[in-house]
């Protein structure tokens, strides 16, 4: 199953957020959004469950058109996390997690325990079961959140930084989790090393539309990494051949020397070169 | 499952409670009757038909109390009590608010801005109680439509949370600028009495004739809140989270807003304004409960509302003899310390909003 997001525009507040995003997803892959703060990751996925409206554009699902079905029919295609993760109301935990079966239609009982419980499993948080959502950490809360959506039965998660406030052992819990699930993900992420160590696919946005897509190595140069973010870093290769992204170096790329010479004059970086 | 057990024990208790509440409370008033009097007059009444009442065992005067003025009033305590707590439970979780009641849509300013044209105005179209009652509910519903459609138009055509109780608040300002407006500017002291008395809530209006709608509207609220539970609990989660589990978020608030409506009018147009009810209640549910997931507190706040106004009223009716304390005075003095109370345990407003 895969969700395409073509050309798609949102005002808010009289202000163009996305100008013409098109961007999808990958069967059975982890499809990442990358891109600097207020450049309209969120806004992009929060179209798809009404939550932000679009003006123009269409999101399809298998070429079919989103409008053609009923919430509850998507929530039961894809779970979706977003980025906040509070509540302010007491619910246990394994409550939390059962409202995940609205989407499922499942009348069964004993089948609704299972699934509750199986979800709870797999993402490690069976300890929690029973403690109230308020009183556990921002992370443990996102846990939980994902729980939820496996409980949705999804076949696809759309997820907004399923990463953040979580700390580094939960963060690559997840990402393996959701790498092991082979669940199709499109995922907002800032963490750039995460994004080119468990991405397939990278989409770089900015000011509103895709500047870039591609595998990460491709995709996350120094060129568009500066142009984006503003800072020098790339993906690539370790010498122990993992994926990963580094910051402040581009000189094996060669273009150390041309950051410099942005910001120096000509003379100077001759200078340096000598 | 020990919570489980728990809720069931809290279910049969309040069950019990309510049923003796009704019992009991209807012997309670400022004419001394013993308990067997009173049953006595309703059992005949109910299984007999009035049979001993007509061969003259007991006066009339007893009857008329008893079957007349302290049973309908005690059903209708029930119906209030229940009405206004369900209405508070369903209002915290559609504004996402835990300190919501269900006079936030305003339904009370319109309410009391209804009942004092129809008091101090010069108009006459039904007699005496009837107006105050038909006004006050076209005030209320006024009102709730005023502050639905402005926190819409305000909101960019969604019914947020935020928009929703700003709108209520303004609408809440302007209602009592009008009732203020219009007592002041009022000739008749006996109208402004009857004003400043319905503003302080009273169910000594009810009768049989005037029972059946608001009770009709109440158990009607009662049981779609209580099914519509699990979805209520959605919208806790906030209106992102309540979509992306496939609810139709804002024709829920929609409905559901309505709803509330149509049941605090029919009960405030003629009870006046009975405050903190709706505010208290599910929150004192929620604390022995321990949870707020609404399939449980809907039902356990109407049961636990309905015993608590039964005897409130009770208390009213009784503590100064013949003249009745409001029943809005007790209810504030219960309720707004207790109110205190949970914003020191639970801290609210300081990390948990959404």
């Amino acid at each position: 199953m895969t969700i395409e997001y073509e050309n798609i525009a949102v005002k808010l507040g009289g202000k163009d957020i996305l100008t013409g995003t098109t961007l999808r997803s990958h069967e059975n892959q982890i499809v990442g959004i990358v891109g600097a703060n207020g450049c309209g990751k969120s806004t992009l996925i929060k179209t798809t469950f009404g939550i932000v409206p679009y003006h123009n554009g269409s999101i399809r699902i298998d070429g079919r058109s989103i409008r053609e079905y009923s919430p509850r029919d998507l929530a039961s295609m894809i779970g979706y996390v977003g980025q906040d993760a509070t509540c302010a109301f007491d619910f246990s935990v394994t409550d939390v997690v059962a409202m995940g079966l609205y989407a499922r239609k499942e009348k069964n009982r004993q089948h609704k325990k299972e699934i509750v419980a199986a979800a709870l499993r797999e993402l490690g948080i069976e300890r929690f079961a029973d403690r109230s959502i308020q009183r556990l950490s921002g992370g443990e809360r996102k846990m939980v959140f994902i729980a939820r959506a496996v409980a949705q039965g999804a076949d696809m998660f759309i997820l907004d930084e399923p990463t953040n406030h979580l700390d580094i052992s939960h963060q690559l819990f997840v990402m393996d989790y959701l790498k092991n699930s082979g669940k199709t993900t499109l995922m907002v992420i800032h963490d750039l090393r995460l994004a080119t160590h468990y991405c397939d696919y990278l989409y770089v946005m900015a000011d509103g539309v895709t500047y870039a897509e591609g595998p990460p190595l491709e995709v996350l140069s120094c060129d568009n990494v500066r142009h984006v973010f503003g800072v020098h870093g790339y993906a690539g290769r370790s010498t122990q051949g993992v994926l990963d992204f580094s910051l402040f170096e581009c000189g094996e790329l060669g273009c150390i020397s041309d950051i410099i010479e942005e910001h120096q004059s000509h003379e100077d970086t001759r200078d340096l070169r000598r | 499952m020990k919570q489980k057990a728990w809720h069931t024990f809290l279910f049969i208790f309040l069950s019990v409670l309510l049923i003796f509440s009704v019992i009991y409370t209807v012997s309670i008033g400022a004419t001394e009757l013993t308990f067997g009097d009173a049953y006595s007059v309703i059992l005949d009444k109910m299984f007999y038909g009035g049979a001993r009442i007509e061969a003259g065992e007991f006066p009339k005067s007893m009857y008329k109390i008893v079957w007349q003025i302290r049973l309908p009033r005690t059903l209708f305590a029930l119906c209030v009590g229940a009405g206004l707590a369900v209405c508070g439970a369903a209002m915290q979780s559609l504004v996402l608010n835990p300190i919501a009641d269900p006079y936030v849509l305003g339904v009370s300013s319109g309410a009391s801005a209804g009942a004092a044209i129809a008091l101090l105005a010069p108009i006459a179209f039904l007699e005496g109680q009837r107006q105050t009652t038909a006004f006050a509910f076209i005030g209320a519903l006024t009102a709730a439509f005023v502050v639905y459609f402005l926190a819409k138009r305000a909101g960019g055509g969604k019914l947020q949370p935020v928009t929703l109780l700003l709108a209520g608040t303004a609408v809440n300002a302007v209602m009592s600028a009008i009732t203020s407006y219009l007592v002041f500017k009022a000739r008749s002291p006996e109208g402004i009495a009857a004003v400043y008395n319905w503003q302080m809530g009273a169910i000594s209006a009810a009768q049989w004739k005037t029972l059946a709608i608001p009770a009709g509207f109440v158990l009607a609220g009662a049981v779609v809140f209580s099914c519509m539970g699990s979805r209520f609990n959605m919208m806790m989660m906030g209106d992102e989270d309540a979509a992306a589990m496939g609810l139709r978020v804002r024709l829920f608030r929609s409905v559901m807003f309505i709803v509330v409506s149509v049941v605090v009018a029919s009960l405030v147009s003629i009870t006046g304004i009975i405050g903190f009810v709706g505010l208290v209640v599910p929150h004192v549910v929620r604390l022995f409960s321990r949870t707020s997931d609404n399939r449980i507190v809907m039902p356990m706040s109407a049961l636990f509302g309905a015993s608590y106004i039964m005897w409130a009223d009770a208390y009213a009716r009784s503590v100064h003899g013949a003249a009745e304390l409001p029943l809005g005075i007790v209810t504030a003095f219960i309720g707004a310390p207790f109110f205190m109370f949970l914003m020191i345990k639970n801290g609210y407003g300081g990390s948990k909003k959404k």
